[in-house]
């Protein structure tokens, strides 16, 4: 209890003290304040709603997402506050989600009965993406009704994060031992791997088409570390690297977008337009120096395209510098982490892949864009967990993490009935 | 499961090594990333710190900042006369000129003194250095009126110093209005942001100056004389003179006077080639021209500014200024400066000094040779025949009463149908000189027609001010 609200009040001092600095460079509409608040209600509500109803589960998980939250909404405030209005009703609405798929998910073994429903349906989402979907920035990635964008795409992680842990559950044993002997590897046969293999195929596919490469990578990377993860055999991983590296050569010859990307990630300074947006996001971080030019101060939030969603870790790295940027990628290595963590303890193993899937996925994606902003890898349009702008990514993560957080307290209860019983002698 | 614990190596490790990319970029490189010119942070530091003002050398302001309601405002007085030499500093449109190479001084952010280093720890408000240029603004008026309208560019230069004393490049632009109108100037004919000083041009005859000291090096008797008959051929190329005009006997003097391009043509490759290249590499063709402002390296081939032989049809065209040779108005103008010098051709400079905001000097320029192209006696020689266009031969339109001007024509063909490049370069008074002029009127015709006018001005103007400072 006590260490639950001191994390909330500790996060929301972080928002309200970002805010006074922003407001202290007239930097901040009012409107805000209300919006804060509302926010601040709602962080605290939750913790009483825990209180009350009772949560067993990891105590850190959510509030260092609702830190990575809070920094982020100052920083959309800071960049556009045009945006951070929708941003704040989406964090709201994702706190919701969080508290419903704890709640309200009675057992999340039941997701693993739709296995195929799943898979179905994240193909479904891309194909309908693909014909219906709007072109922006060069990836037909988006959905529109009305005014309203949606990005299939991020549910599609969900859809394919369950297919592949429910998969992977029940096909197992045979993925990890093999039953066709090829030379000094036996691998699975075609039964086993086949359902798998088409809907992985199929869905990077898509995503090919619909040019979202960055998701792609994503989805690849994601397969290739959980069947590595269930199956421990590193073949898995071996047979990735060739793979990954045709499938980029195939890109590089196929698309001009991203040889561009290529060419301006190799010199970002030679090209004024292509490279522009990554000369100014290292630009921005060079500038921020150890401690940062201060919020409000730098000029990554003028000068790079795109800082509200895809550099806008840039932008913090730049205005509160290496120290701030080493505190933000510590609060995602923590929410990793604990999903590692939620995975080891769960009781049973598709709660334990499904953990440990979550806590890839997040990993991955974060590293994807912050190794594309710091130009270590080709840039590649990925929204940061819980911070960039945009709907459906806050709402998917949220829901995600209501996942992990409904594994944790039902194992946590699991555990704390057998050591009950262990301990009342029921159990051995 | 142990293939969990192996993930999660595997992703903190990643996360480690992204950590090393900011410690790359905020620790280790964040000082080159400043000195990137598309990085406009210098520009944005503006909000603490008020840009130093530019000057000219009688502390005429050319460039302040004045702090009104909406907040500090880059002022520039005399509109486009100065542009696009002093540039602009915007922080949506970067910056450009001298506002962009002196934005250290301007900003005061070289300043090693523990007291910067306080200030800028703190992020006090604080005031840049002003900077003092060599120009004189009498000079820059009378030049900017004369090409006024026209394209080109007009460079002074003291020749004892290497002083610019003015740097006019037409069409302009008004700085004052560069975010209001940046459309409208971007689009403008003739790349008014652009310093046509600092572009290549072909030089046509102007370039027989350095044709002169292969001549002299060779050890060719320049009273010797020869027939000039209009056209010659050499390796099967037509070389013809101006207007098909002959000459008749001429000795150097005289072909210098005249412009003859047989002349040179003929002495140049009996002149050879290896005293030719030297005599190019002497006058500073195939070298960085240290200066305040970038200028780009004059060159006579396209594939290496001095290559190391010659095709003999390009060897004979370079001799007058043609083939592929191209130069700036600013280095013609210090290849002047260097026959006026007695063959010692200076530093050029436009610092003449930096104040911080208690008026004491933190950087003054000294007078330095560059290069030494031509000895005193040669210089002489080039000088004579300089004279002698003035008296009596294409130069004649530059003339002065009462002041012996040593000049030179040059009408270079840019290639195509196009009307050609006017050329002119003066120094006066020959017998002591002050001041060294360059003058381009792109697609100009002649250069004693269209140029010449514009050097005798400023010649006139700056006789006058060393007139009324005695």
């Amino acid at each position: 209890m006590l260490y639950s609200f001191t994390l909330r009040f500790l996060t929301l001092a972080i928002m309200w003290i970002g805010l006074g600095v922003l407001r202290t460079e007239n930097m901040v509409d009012s409107q805000f304040f209300w919006q804060a608040a509302v926010f601040s209600l709602l962080v605290l509500a939750g913790a009483l709603i825990e209180f009350f109803l009772g949560y067993d589960g990891d105590k850190s998980l959510l509030p260092v997402v609702q830190t990575i939250l809070a920094i982020g909404l100052v920083f959309l405030i800071r960049i556009k506050p045009s945006l951070a209005e929708d941003q704040f009703v989406w964090a709201n609405i994702g706190l919701m989600i969080y508290y419903f798929i704890l709640y309200g998910l009675k057992d999340y073994r039941k997701l693993e009965e739709y296995q195929y429903l799943w898979g179905l349906g994240a193909l479904i989402l891309l194909l309908v993406t693909l014909f219906f979907g709007v072109t922006i920035r060069g990836a037909t990635s988006s959905l529109k009704f009305g005014q309203f964008g949606f990005q299939p795409e991020e549910l599609v992680k969900v859809a394919l994060l369950l297919f592949m842990a429910s998969y992977l559950d029940n096909n197992r044993e045979l993925l990890r031992t093999g039953t066709i002997q090829v030379g000094r590897f036996s691998l699975p046969d075609k039964r086993t791997l086949g359902p798998f293999l088409f809907i992985g195929v199929f869905v990077l596919g898509l995503l090919a088409a619909q040019k979202s490469l960055g998701t792609a990578l994503v989805f690849f990377l994601l397969m290739v570390f959980i069947i590595y993860m269930v199956t421990e055999r590193l073949l898995y991983l071996f047979i990735s690297i060739p793979v990954i590296t045709l499938t980029g050569a195939l890109g590089y010859f196929l698309f001009g977008h991203v040889r561009v990307r290529v060419a301006t990630w190799l010199n970002p300074w030679a090209d004024s337009v292509g490279g522009f947006q990554i000369a100014q996001s290292i630009f921005a971080i060079s500038g921020g120096r150890l401690l940062g030019t201060g919020l409000g101060n730098g000029i990554g939030a003028y000068q790079i395209p795109h800082a509200d969603t895809d550099f806008i870790f840039s932008v913090i790295a730049e205005e509160i510098g290496f120290g701030g940027a080493m505190a933000v990628i510590s609060l995602f290595i923590i929410v990793v982490m604990r999903a590692f963590a939620i995975s080891v303890r769960a009781v049973d193993r598709f709660g334990q892949i499904l953990a440990a899937g979550i806590g890839i996925l997040i990993g991955v994606e974060t590293l994807i864009i912050l190794a594309g902003v710091t130009k270590m890898l080709p840039l590649t349009g990925l929204p940061l967990p819980w911070m960039s702008y945009g709907g459906s990514s806050m709402v998917v993560h949220f829901f995600l993490l209501g996942v992990l957080a409904n594994i944790s307290h039902s194992s946590s209860f699991s555990i704390s009935r057998i050591s009950i019983g262990k301990r009342a002698g029921v159990l051995e | 499961m142990n293939g969990i614990r192996k993930i999660a190596m595997m992703l903190v490790f990643s996360f480690v090594f992204l950590s090393m990319g900011l410690v790359y970029w905020q620790v280790v490189n964040a000082d080159t990333m400043l000195d990137n010119p598309a990085n406009r942070r210098a520009v944005f530091l503006e909000k603490r710190i008020t840009r130093g003002g530019i000057y000219d050398r009688n502390g005429v302001v050319l460039a302040q900042t004045k702090q009104n309601e909406s907040g500090k405002v880059r002022q520039y007085p005399h509109g486009e006369m100065f542009q696009p030499l002093l540039g602009y500093a915007t922080v949506q449109y970067g910056c450009s000129g001298l506002e962009a190479t002196q934005a250290e001084n301007l900003l005061g952010i070289n300043d090693p003194s523990i007291l910067r280093k306080l200030q800028n720890t703190f992020e006090l408000e604080r005031q840049g250095n002003d900077v003092v240029l060599t120009l004189d603004s009498r000079l820059q008026e009378v030049a900017y009126q004369g090409l006024k309208g026209k394209r080109g560019a007009v460079v002074v230069l003291n020749p004892r110093n290497g002083e610019v004393l003015a740097l006019v490049s037409q069409p302009s632009f008004d700085a004052n209005e560069i975010e209001k109108d940046w459309e409208l100037i971007m689009n403008k004919e003739g790349s008014p942001l652009l310093n046509h000083a600092f572009s290549q041009f072909p030089p046509g005859s102007i370039m027989k100056v350095v044709t002169s000291a292969a001549l002299f090096r060779a050890g060719l008797d320049t009273t010797d004389l020869y027939n000039c008959q209009g056209s010659t051929v050499i390796n099967g190329q037509t070389i013809l003179e101006q207007n098909e005009k002959v000459h008749g006997w001429v000795n150097y003097d005289l072909a210098l006077a005249y412009s003859c391009n047989t002349y040179f043509a003929e002495h140049g490759i009996k002149a050879g080639e290896k005293s030719f290249l030297r005599a190019l590499s002497a006058f500073g063709f195939g070298q960085k021209i240290p200066f305040d402002l970038y200028v780009p390296i004059s060159s006579i081939s396209e594939e290496t500014p001095v290559p190391k032989t010659l095709n003999l049809n390009l060897f004979a065209a370079s001799t007058f200024g043609q083939g592929q040779v191209m130069i700036s108005p600013f280095h013609i103008a210090l290849i002047t400066a260097g026959i006026a010098n007695e063959g010692e051709i200076m530093v050029p400079h436009l610092i003449d000094r930096v104040l911080d905001s208690k008026q004491n000097i933190i950087y003054e320029s000294k007078p330095e040779v560059w290069l030494t192209p031509l000895d005193k006696y040669e210089a002489e020689k080039v000088k004579s025949g300089m004279i002698l266009a003035v008296d009596k031969g294409t130069a004649s339109p530059g003339a002065l009463p009462g002041v012996r001007i040593a000049a030179k024509t040059g009408s270079a063909e840019p290639g195509g149908s196009q009307n050609t490049h006017a050329w002119y370069i003066a120094f006066a008074p020959a017998e002591d000189p002050q001041i060294a002029v360059a003058v381009l009127v792109e697609h100009g015709g002649t250069g004693g027609g269209a140029a010449a006018p514009i050097a005798r001005a400023v010649i006139e103007k700056a006789l006058e001010i060393k007139e009324g400072e005695k």
